[in-house]
């Protein structure tokens, strides 16, 4: 897909800077991703990218800096306050409710549209029966988008990783966002489970839905990536297309190494298979 | 058949026994037991909420129910209230209660939050104990009334039993209809995993707050019924001991469940009796089957019908 250089900014870091006591896990960080693009965000490990996130998503309070989604100051909310603003994520490390079936789990995800109460919950039958169809109708539907229905009884902890990593995004999915975080969503996956990832993450854009992504997979990043930022020890280094990224000095020093460009060709989206 | 089908017959099954047991029991003894069993019930029901599905240990049940209690009591003696009116008040009591226990909760988790309850019930413990013009002290409050219908008053052991029993069954279909909704999912989601709640755009902070007072206007109610029934009112058996019962109770039956919360309830209130043949000793055999559920059937006694479920863990 073309990168459309005039649409519009949907969410933007103006010198984000985050500290944990002595270390500076990000040091003044401003980016800008655009409407309807896929933007990565890409670093070694320890760089910051999952702080990043955090922040963004008021997991983590700033430092310093603001963060701004559709012109919505966002820093400085709390975390259901910034997801109410229709910004979902997924986490590094699974956070699934064990508990739960997988539709159960993706049901929560849907709880901030329900509008009844608590009291009209316990008096009004009626409305409560409707709400809880509803849910039970769209979560449904996202099982079936992700291609989870037949698991839709099973609990996590019985099924396949890949299975597990659908799962959290369909819980994600529940929120209706309009702009999404995944943060690595390809770790841990096997080459075909990863295929059959990007192919939902693709369908998922495609439906209406920006994402903003960390990966340390280059194939993935470098193929369906519009814009780049690249990020070492908690600073910017570098912000482009694919192809500006993979010719980039600083980021083929810090992160890509000569090999990177030696085995792989020019970047632009295409599909993985 | 489909589950709600099924747990529907398994439900009408069980209010039938409960309904057809007192007409086979004349002991008053027994009766006695089985009342106590349904304030039981009507506790562990309530402690879900907070221990069971969001994983907060509560540890003033004790200090809960006695502020239930005394609240009926009290107003009913000494204003000459109606004990319906009472019961109310009572509920209203819980409310206060659940919303002030809650916001320790927000800040304060684990075993911190389980010093917090217990320091609370504490505090009520000994201020029962010395507002002995308010409360009576240690010599209680006596002459609690009866509840009443059109002025029948409720002073049989059976009529007390059946007018609980009706009751209880409406909070525990009202603990189902929580415990299988949104609410009740999302209480669980905060104790399996709040940062994942969090982002899906809810507040656990009023979750918390609502899942502790649902518990404090369970354990009222049962407080102003006990009160109620037995009459008399004194502080002396609200201690720690009191509140860890309904712990046990829930960790017995299963945690989560409306079914499992009752067969808790129900077992721990009758084993001990049943054991009291060994005098001195039964505590200690109680306590030794306790342990061997805890060790071999973690998710409670439930989780032996549920084997998908108990798979899960």
């Amino acid at each position: 897909m073309e990168n459309n250089k005039e649409s519009k900014t949907i969410l933007e870091l103006k010198n984000v800077t985050k500290r944990f006591a002595g270390l500076v896990a990000v040091k003044d960080l401003s980016l800008k991703m655009k409407e309807r693009t896929i933007h990565s965000l890409i670093g070694p490990n320890g760089a910051g990218k999952s702080t990043v996130i955090n922040m963004i998503t008021g997991l983590l309070p700033l430092t310093d800096g603001e963060i701004y989604h559709r012109d919505t100051k966002i820093s400085g909310m709390k975390a259901y306050q910034i997801a109410q603003t229709r910004c979902s994520r997924t986490f590094q490390n699974l956070k699934l409710y064990r508990s739960m079936t997988v539709k159960e789990n993706i049901m929560t995800g849907m709880m901030m549209d329900m509008h009844q109460g608590f009291l009209p919950f316990m008096f009004d039958f009626k409305k409560a029966r409707q709400e809880d169809k509803a849910m039970n109708e769209k979560a449904d539907l996202i099982l079936k988008f992700i291609g989870l229905q037949e698991l839709s009884n099973e609990y996590p902890a019985n099924m396949p990783y890949g299975k597990q990593k659908l799962t959290e995004l369909a819980r994600s999915l529940m929120l209706e966002p309009s702009l999404l975080f995944l943060d690595e969503p390809a770790a841990g996956l096997n080459p075909s489970e990863r295929v059959e990832f990007v192919d939902i993450i693709m369908k998922v854009f495609e439906s209406g839905i920006d994402i903003f992504l960390i990966e340390h997979n280059m194939d993935v990043i470098m193929n369906i990536s519009d814009d780049i930022t690249v990020i070492n020890f908690g600073s910017k280094i570098a912000e482009g297309t694919p192809e500006q990224i993979q010719e980039d000095p600083l980021v083929i020093e810090a992160y890509l190494g000569d090999r990177y460009k030696k085995e792989h060709g020019k970047g632009g989206r295409k599909c993985l298979k | 058949m489909k589950k709600q089908n099924k747990t529907l017959i398994i439900a009408l099954i069980c209010i039938g026994i409960a309904a057809i047991l007192p007409l086979f029991i004349s002991n008053n003894y027994h009766l006695n037991l089985m009342i106590q069993v349904l304030i039981n019930i009507i506790i562990v029901l309530g402690l879900n909420f907070i221990t069971g599905l969001t994983g907060q240990m509560n540890l003033g049940t004790a200090g809960i129910f006695s502020m239930g209690a005394y609240t009926s009591a009290l107003v009913a003696t000494k204003s000459g209230v109606n004990p319906w009116i009472c019961l109310i008040l009572a509920a209203v009591m819980g409310i206060i209660i659940g919303v002030g226990l809650g916001y320790p909760s927000l800040r304060v988790s684990g075993v911190y939050l389980a010093l917090t309850t217990i320091g609370f019930s504490e505090i009520v413990r000994v201020l029962m104990t010395n507002l002995t013009d308010l409360t009576g002290g240690a010599l209680g409050v006596n002459n609690i009334p009866v509840f009443s219908i059109f002025g029948h008053e409720f002073r049989e052991n059976k009529e007390i039993y059946y007018l609980y029993l009706v009751i209880a069954l409406l909070l525990i279909f009202n603990a189902y209809r929580i415990v299988n909704s949104k609410w009740g999912r999302s209480f669980l989601a905060i104790k399996d995993n709040p940062e994942a709640i969090n982002a899906s755009g809810v507040n656990i902070a009023k979750l918390r707050i609502m899942a502790f007072t649902l518990t404090a206007v369970y354990s009222t109610i049962a407080g102003s019924l006990y009160a109620h029934y037995v009459g008399f009112m004194n502080p002396s058996a609200y201690n720690i001991e009191f509140s860890i019962n309904y712990v046990v109770m829930l960790v017995i039956g299963g945690i989560g469940s409306v079914a499992g919360n009752i067969a808790g309830a129900i077992l721990v209130t009758i084993v001990p009796e049943l054991l009291r043949f060994i005098e001195n000793y039964y505590w200690l055999v109680f306590s030794i089957i306790t342990l061997l559920f805890v060790i071999f059937l973690p998710n409670g006694m439930l989780s032996l019908f549920n084997k998908k479920k108990s798979m899960k863990k």
